[in-house]
């Protein structure tokens, strides 16, 4: 409609207070994430249709203040300030109002257009707390909307506020909240001074400047330092400093946020009635048994291993599922297309690359379902609680432990799950230790050589120290990361343990599609471009010789006058052979070959090499290509792959550990790689960290291949 | 004394925050201001972190981070904690208020 107006509307409120559930709740379907300028902060962005108008809804990150400590209040302040949202609704939890409203103060100190949406009023009314709004009012000078976005009540009443509030017909009276006398004299006078400085610009709101300034802001520091009139302020700053030290002996900072505690609890004594909370709440009882000192470690562990569970049990069947879609329509497909270069593209390179992309989704899905479930019933923020010592221990935090389990199963829906953490520094060491993590598809390499040169009692011992190599060496990792290039901004343990709710069924699917589809879009191109990358590079060039061998073998076995079964037979081995014999020829081919001279201290030959590389795509495909690769030349019939390399001369016990070692530390595939990618958000650390692994993987392999040739 | 040095179940009143900025400033926004009453409920099984209530509010934090929570120790006149005791003693589930 051409008629239609726009309002923009900014959501700020602290962790858990239901911002997204209302954001939700609001735009439906009609959502965007993205980032904000600068920042891997997600930026989730909506709209909806509303009375003739349009209103854009801007879910900003959650935050307890508007300090610059950490990313998320840097990205609120700065959106409202430069973006200058039409109104901004402040979500504040009923059931928690105190603490709430230290960042509704804050908000009220940046003089802007503020909507106060009461949240959980269903809670509230069913605890029996009693809330004077109009009083409330009173003291904060905006409106109060009460709502429930669990249950979308008072949406609609939320939505005519915002276009009162934006058509300037409901007046924010923008009340200012009055610090101590020694203060507020400071503010005053930096605030004057400020509005002596010309370049400042007419519009710029000199007291909240003063009093970030005031609180050690180093924002409003850099903001200011520019202009002549800092030799001024910075005295006036100190002269603050020593008032506040004289007279209350603390600093500005934790004067203000004193008097702006003082405020809140008076306007709590004021305006809410609770009944008397005497006795334990059933959060109370829950933690009670779960944070338990005894019992706390075990219900951990059992959480821990029924996400693992849903995850990677439930997901098998459905990827195999898929698996096999995509399995039936290659091969409905290839019939269709004419022999030779173009089905190979369509069908090796295509389908089975879109293929390699699409099965990760039930893990994702099952995992993300799982995770949300968690972080919405309270239970995530106690996990961290549980584990964080020993998390700590290795410079990482208590957040960590879960992805870092998932990773045991596919390192992709682990290192997306790695965005509840909040710093960035915390995020990057736990995503860089994932790929340690043993995942699912190396199992088959290490079940293939263990099996092939170890006894099965052994070759469990093998397979169990393989994996234990994986986690000493990803914490080792860690620390190593956390006490060098990530040594800033750790996370504090300083946090709120929410009560315990249940989640509703439609905010776990709806994590769930959310987490698929940034998958698919962000992460699925590059992943299928780096696969069929990886096809090409092992069916180009082709030999043309190769080609007419297999054509002149095929016409001379028709020729022939043997059995048909055997001709099939012999037909087979001769395609496997040329098949063999094109990936030498193949740029993969040749790389194994160039590689050869570095990895032979490793006790690999190009042939290993080849697999290496083509193991790119899939860890899994080591085992694929050593089988096409290692049955060249091959005349027995029918021998497993583990008799063949048992066989092979190249092939030795210390090989195949050392080839284990470097399976396990090497290069992740590249859809892991992609997905890192996406959530460090930069190419140069992902690049760093790859050469990293190599390192780590070419030192590792060496130790355990120079050992083994010793003791065996 | 210390927030560090309180026993599960002491209660203690902040007297001074001292930390290092962010975590200081995270401390102060979540309540922990001069003056806030405070109660330790628990340490998590490995004996770090620490879990405090305070305002109504659960809240965990370090030990190394607590460190620097300046307290006042007070009389304990009720626990909030909910111990297999109190659970005993037939309290009713469910009852938050």
């Amino acid at each position: 409609m051409s008629t239609q107006k726009n309002i923009t509307v900014a959501l700020a409120g602290n962790p858990n207070a239901g911002k997204s559930s209302l954001f939700n709740a609001l735009t439906g379907a009609h959502q965007r994430v993205g980032n904000f300028p600068g920042v891997t902060i997600e930026k989730h962005e909506g709209y909806l249709d509303y009375k003739n108008y349009r209103i854009t809804v801007v879910d900003l990150p959650g935050t307890y203040s508007l300090t610059p400590y950490s990313p998320e209040e840097i990205v609120t302040r700065r959106f409202i300030i430069d973006e200058k949202p039409d109104v901004v609704v402040n979500v504040v939890e009923g059931t928690n109002l105190e603490r709430n409203l230290m960042l509704t103060v804050q908000l009220m100190e940046m003089e802007v257009d503020l909507l106060v949406a009461l949240n959980m009023m269903d809670e509230v009314e069913e605890k029996g707390i009693s809330i004077d709004l109009d009083q409330l009012e009173q003291l904060f000078g905006s409106h109060i909307v009460p709502i429930s976005a669990r249950n979308r009540k008072g949406l609609d009443d939320l939505l005519d506020h915002v276009i009162s509030v934006s058509e300037g017909r409901i007046e924010i009276r923008k009340n200012k909240i009055t610090f101590s006398p020694e203060v507020e004299k400071a503010i005053d006078k930096i605030a004057a001074l400020l509005s002596h400085e010309r370049e400042l610009g007419a519009g710029a709101n000199y007291r909240w400047l003063a009093i970030k300034l005031l609180e050690n802001d180093r924002e409003a520091y850099t903001e200011v330092q520019k202009y002549p009139v800092w030799v001024k302020i910075e005295l006036a700053l100190q002269e603050a400093i020593k008032e506040c030290e004289r007279l209350h002996s603390t600093d500005p900072e934790a004067l203000i946020t004193e008097d702006r505690h003082a405020f809140v609890h008076g306007a709590m004594q004021e305006c809410v009635r609770k009944p008397k909370a005497t006795r334990a709440s059933v959060s109370d009882y829950i933690d009670a048994v779960v944070l338990n000192r005894v019992l706390g470690l075990p219900v951990f562990f059992l959480v821990v291993w029924a996400i693992f569970q849903l995850t990677f049990t439930l997901g098998k069947p459905l990827m195999l599922a898929l698996e096999f879609v995509f399995d039936l329509l290659s091969k409905s497909v290839a019939p269709l297309l004419p022999e030779g270069m173009v089905r190979s593209i369509f069908v090796d390179g295509v389908i089975s690359g879109v293929g390699s992309v699409v099965v990760f989704l039930p893990n994702i899905v099952l995992l993300f379902m799982g995770l949300s479930f968690l972080e919405a019933s309270g239970y995530m923020a106690r996990a961290a609680f549980v584990i964080d010592k020993v998390m700590h221990r290795f410079g990482l935090h208590g957040k960590s432990f879960i992805p870092m389990i998932t990773g045991f199963g596919c390192s992709i829906p682990a290192i997306m799950a790695t965005r509840t953490m909040k710093s960035r520094s915390d995020r990057l060491a736990t995503i860089m230790t994932i790929p340690f993590m043993s995942c699912g598809a190396k199992l088959p390499v290490y079940v293939l050589l263990a099996g092939a040169f170890f006894p099965p009692a052994m070759a469990a011992n093998v397979m169990f120290g393989i994996y234990l190599l994986g986690i000493v060496v990803g914490l080792w990792t860690a620390r190593l990361l956390k006490s060098t290039v990530l040594k800033s901004d750790s996370e504090p343990f300083v946090m709120e343990l929410p009560p315990y709710r249940w989640p509703t069924f439609s905010s776990v699917i709806f994590q769930a599609r959310m987490k698929a589809v940034m998958y698919l879009k962000k992460a699925g191109t590059l992943i299928l471009g780096a696969v069929i990358l990886i096809w090409v590079a092992s069916n180009f060039p082709r030999s043309q010789a190769l080609d007419t061998e297999l054509a002149n073998g095929k016409a001379r076995i028709e020729a022939s006058s043997v059995a048909p079964e055997l001709k099939a037979e012999q037909l087979q081995k001769l395609e496997a052979r040329i098949e063999a014999r094109q990936l030498e020829y193949s740029i993969a081919g040749r790389s194994g070959k160039l590689l050869e001279p570095l990895i032979r201290p490793l006790g690999f030959d190009w042939r290993i090499g080849i697999s290496l590389v083509t193991g790119l795509a899939a860890k899994e495909v080591v085992v694929s290509t050593l089988g096409t690769i290692f049955s060249i030349g091959q005349t027995t019939d029918n021998t497993s792959l583990s008799a063949i390399l048992r066989s092979d001369p190249a092939f030795s016990k210390a090989t195949a550990l050392s080839l284990m070692v470097f399976v396990l530390l090497y290069i992740p595939c590249v859809a892991a790689v992609g997905v890192m990618k996406k959530e460090v958000g930069a190419w140069k650390p992902v690049l760093f960290y790859s050469a990293y692994v190599l390192a780590v993987a070419w030192v590792a392999s060496f130790i355990t291949y120079r050992l083994a040739l010793l003791w065996m | 004394m210390k927030l560090s040095e309180l026993k599960a179940g002491e209660r203690g009143q902040v007297t001074a925050v001292a930390s290092e900025p962010v975590i200081r400033r995270r401390l102060m926004d979540l309540g922990l201001v001069r003056g806030t009453e405070l109660e330790v409920l628990r340490f998590a099984p490995l004996g770090d972190p620490i879990e405090i209530s305070c305002k109504g509010l659960l809240l965990t934090l370090r030990r190394n981070e607590a460190e620097g929570i300046a307290v006042d120790k007070l009389e304990v006149v009720e626990s909030r904690q909910a111990s297999w005791a109190s659970l005993l003693r037939g309290h009713r589930f469910g009852k938050s208020a």
